[in-house]
């Protein structure tokens, strides 16, 4: 794991995090390779903190150094997974991107999983509190033959305040095809016309290389690509939207499935 | 059609609610949106966020499915686009509603217009959304892209605010009233949707309660329209 310090440039207050997942070579643990970068050393990253590794598999906690999410930050984490590797992420809590006064900020998750390969990110609360200007955006690229799960839970303000601003933007896609696209830009005057009365929205997408046998129903999304499930809750507040059950299921099915050339 | 004809009088032909496509069983997810507690005084923000949103997308994959026929695109192009389609429609119901308004769409426009190059086009696809077939239908008609925007836009709004007057008690001239404060914001976003070149250019601007409406929707049988 290393930790750098680049000149500050034209990037702003860039805080990078990288990490990619190999298999071990001859019964060796898996290779975790991490980097995190700041465009100078006041800048707050999200630090991988390695909690669990074995031969195959490795569990990461993405823990935030310093006050995220402020006006100027751009917080950018990078997360590969390559073929017969298999990576757990957690949150160790939810993230809030406070007041920016006038100000904008940005997240960005670009995440690779190859064929054969295995990725669950428990995402936790991203809270965008009133003044925050947020432009939040997840790539994920995989190759069919992966296996992926990933939850994110937007909170529309804190408690008793107006929502900020927050573009929030998808786009999930395979080696052969499209899976999902969502582009949603909410804000106090927006976001009633497109959640209705709730503030929170919480999802999980699940992508299997086959198709999703049994499964929680409610809230359940069927994508239109074989093998992806999306579950999907709008509620008026973080405890009552709880997609726990299709997490669960999600989460199990992507870890708890044989990587290739493994025996169970 | 024999001799050539103006753009507009195929416009009017395919914005007519007397073409026997089963438009009449289309509330534009107001019928759901109104057993979620939408009111009277919500449908014209309601027509408004969709043109915004879900409509924009229809809109947009329409123009495109219309220039993929001008320039004689191959297959696997009227298959992403498609798959593009379907990436911005995660409720399984909405793209149900879409195929099967697509299939009466398109018994209709075979019988009337057989062997287009537009159905060749299309049979890379098992079951096109309505959106691609309108698209292709427009496009094999000579209609531009904004004409097909503007179809897409004038359709939805007349859909749901014709389902408006039978779901909530109101009178018809107001509702005429709703459709033209709405024409701007069909000229809008027709504007937006008839820029768009390339399916990578695509809006993917998707509505999640819309999507929760839909699936509700679906699971009841005590409904007048069916979506």
């Amino acid at each position: 794991m290393s930790t750098t310090t680049e000149a500050a440039g034209a990037l702003g207050r860039l805080g990078r995090t990288r990490v990619r997942v190999s298999p071990g070579v001859g019964g060796a643990r898996c290779r975790v390779r991490t980097s995190v970068t700041g465009t100078d050393p006041t800048v707050p990253t999200v630090r991988p903190v390695l909690t669990h590794h074995d031969a195959r598999s490795a569990r990461l906690s993405l823990v935030p150094e310093g006050a995220l999410l402020l006006a100027g930050d751009r917080i950018e984490l990078d997360v590969t997974v390559d073929p017969g590797a298999s990576l757990e992420i957690v949150e160790p809590g939810g993230t809030v991107a406070y007041d920016m006064r006038g100000q904008d900020a940005s997240w960005h998750v670009d995440v690779r999983v190859a064929a054969g390969a295995a990725l669950t990110w428990a995402g936790e609360p991203f809270v965008v509190a009133a003044g925050a200007d947020v432009d939040r955006r997840t790539r994920v690229r995989f190759t069919e033959g992966a296996r992926l799960a990933v939850r994110e839970t937007l909170v529309l303000g804190r408690a008793h305040e107006p929502p900020g601003r927050v573009s929030l933007r998808t786009d999930v896609r395979s080696d052969v095809r499209r899976v999902l696209a969502e582009d949603l830009a909410l804000a106090a005057s927006t976001a009633p016309s497109l959640l209705g009365r709730a503030r929170v929205m919480e999802s999980v997408l699940l992508v299997l290389p086959e198709p999703l046998g049994d499964g929680p129903d409610e809230d359940r999304f069927d994508l239109a690509a074989s093998g992806a499930t999306l579950w999907r809750r709008l509620a008026g507040a973080a405890h009552e939207a709880s997609t726990a059950t299709a997490w669960q299921h999600a989460r199990a099915a992507v870890l708890e499935a044989p990587l290739p050339g493994e025996e169970r | 059609m024999s001799g050539p004809v103006h753009a507009d009088l195929v416009l009017m032909l395919l914005a007519d609610a007397r073409l026997p496509v089963a438009g009449h069983t289309q509330s534009g997810g107001l019928e759901p949106g109104i057993r979620d507690g939408l009111g009277t005084q919500d449908v014209p923000a309601y027509v408004d966020v969709r043109l915004r949103t879900v409509t924009e997308v229809e809109a947009a994959t329409a123009v495109l499915a219309g220039r993929l026929l001008r320039t004689g695109a191959p297959d696997a192009a009227w298959l992403d686009l498609e798959q593009a389609w379907e990436a911005r429609t995660p409720s399984p119901a909405l793209r149900d509603a879409s195929r099967r308004q697509a299939r009466a769409l398109l018994r209709i426009a075979h019988r009337t217009w057989p062997g287009a190059p537009a159905w060749t086009a299309l049979a890379a696809l098992e079951h096109p959304s309505r959106a691609v077939a309108l698209g292709a239908l427009a496009g094999h008609l000579g209609l531009e892209g904004r004409a097909v925007a503007h179809l897409v836009g004038y359709d939805d709004v007349q859909t749901v605010c014709a389902a408006a007057l039978k779901l909530l008690p109101l009178d018809p001239g107001s509702v005429v009233g709703w459709v033209v404060a709405a024409l701007p914001a069909v000229e809008a976003m027709a504007a937006r949707a008839s820029c768009v070149l390339d399916v990578d250019d695509l809006p993917a601007t998707t509505h999640p309660l819309i999507e929760v409406w839909a699936q509700a929707h679906a699971a009841t049988t005590r409904r007048l329209f069916h979506a």
